[in-house]
């Protein structure tokens, strides 16, 4: 049936609607009005800017754009927009309190919160050696590539990391940066290049 | 006010939807339609129409305009207008209204009053 489908998560307490008790639920809820006393939810409050929450909440994602007055304790999110105000308490390993949003009480990520952000450092290098190791390769059979074709300085390229271009002369001009012309170290096919290239 | 719009699937178009998996330990009140497809024990004050759709408990003394019901409803209701009791409802309790409905099939226990101001 299609009602099933409805049935899936479409609680909505509309806008004049007044609920005053206890209130339990394995789906998600958004309010529109007004509940007071308990709320406890397997799944995602969303309290819309027209909401007005007066409880103590159980939930594992609690979205407040209206107003939230009570503590509320989240498995796993709670999240103020830049419409929610709430008084009260917060408990939840993630809290996000957006620009805008207006909240006074304590906030409590518990312990464990630690070892929940480590995996995300991890997760945050993970990316970063990925992304050393992508570039790295290249350069190395780039270099690699040039030398084994510019065959005629062999020798010189087998000592040579840096330098893989045209100007493999170059690697040995900053060493004596300040006397190129000077010959003593240079090799003979490397000096002919010097002149050639200043003759340019 | 659209009272009592239904879609082509049955399920009716209403701003609150108190959803199967809900239990409502309380007082309920407000100005608009409420479809019940949970339970909701306690006390329900519409000035709108109330829904129990199939899936629906209700432990809770009724009071609105008009209400259907096709799940289950243990207490008094109590109607301005109308109370529908539907193929397939349960209704244990009294019901009061100038227009009472009971289909074939529904299983009804208590009191009947039309308020018949004519006696």
């Amino acid at each position: 049936m299609a009602k099933d489908l409805v049935v899936g998560g479409n609680t909505v307490i509309g806008p004049s609607i007044l609920i005053n008790g206890k209130l339990t639920g394995d789906e998600d809820l958004t309010v529109r009005g007004r509940v007071e006393g308990e709320l406890s939810l397997t799944r995602t409050l969303i309290v819309e800017p027209s909401g007005v929450v007066k409880a103590n909440v159980s939930v594992k994602n609690a979205v407040v754009s209206g107003v939230v007055v009570g503590n509320i304790q989240a498995t796993e999110s709670v999240e103020l927009t830049h419409e929610g105000r709430m008084v009260g308490d917060i408990r939840s390993p993630r809290v996000i309190i957006v620009d805008g949003a207006s909240f006074r009480g304590r906030v409590d990520m518990g312990e464990l919160p630690p070892g929940r952000t480590l995996p995300e450092r991890s997760a945050r290098p993970q990316l970063r050696p990925t992304v050393r190791s992508l570039p790295a390769p290249p350069p190395r059979p780039a270099v690699a590539a040039t030398p084994a074709k510019g065959a005629g300085t062999g020798a010189s390229a087998a000592g040579r990391k840096p330098g893989g271009m045209p100007g493999i002369v170059r690697p040995e001009m900053p060493r004596p940066p300040v006397a190129p012309p000077a010959p003593p170290v240079v090799a003979a096919g490397a000096k002919k290049k010097v002149v050639l290239k200043k003759k340019k | 006010m659209p009272v009592g719009l239904i879609r082509k699937d049955g399920t009716h178009v209403a701003n609150t939807v108190i959803g199967s998996s809900i239990v409502i330990d309380g007082e309920i009140s407000g100005d608009e339609d409420l479809v019940i497809q949970g339970t909701v024990k306690g006390k329900i004050s519409l000035r709108e129409s109330l829904y129990v759709e199939g899936s629906g408990v209700v432990e809770a003394d009724i009071e609105t305009q008009n209400v259907e019901i096709a799940g289950r409803v243990t207490g008094n209701i109590q109607a301005t207008d109308k109370v529908e009791l539907k193929a397939d409802c349960r209704v244990v309790g009294d019901v009061k209204a100038p227009r009472i409905l009971i289909a074939d099939g529904a299983s009804f226990k208590g009191n009947v009053d039309m308020d018949v101001k004519e006696r």
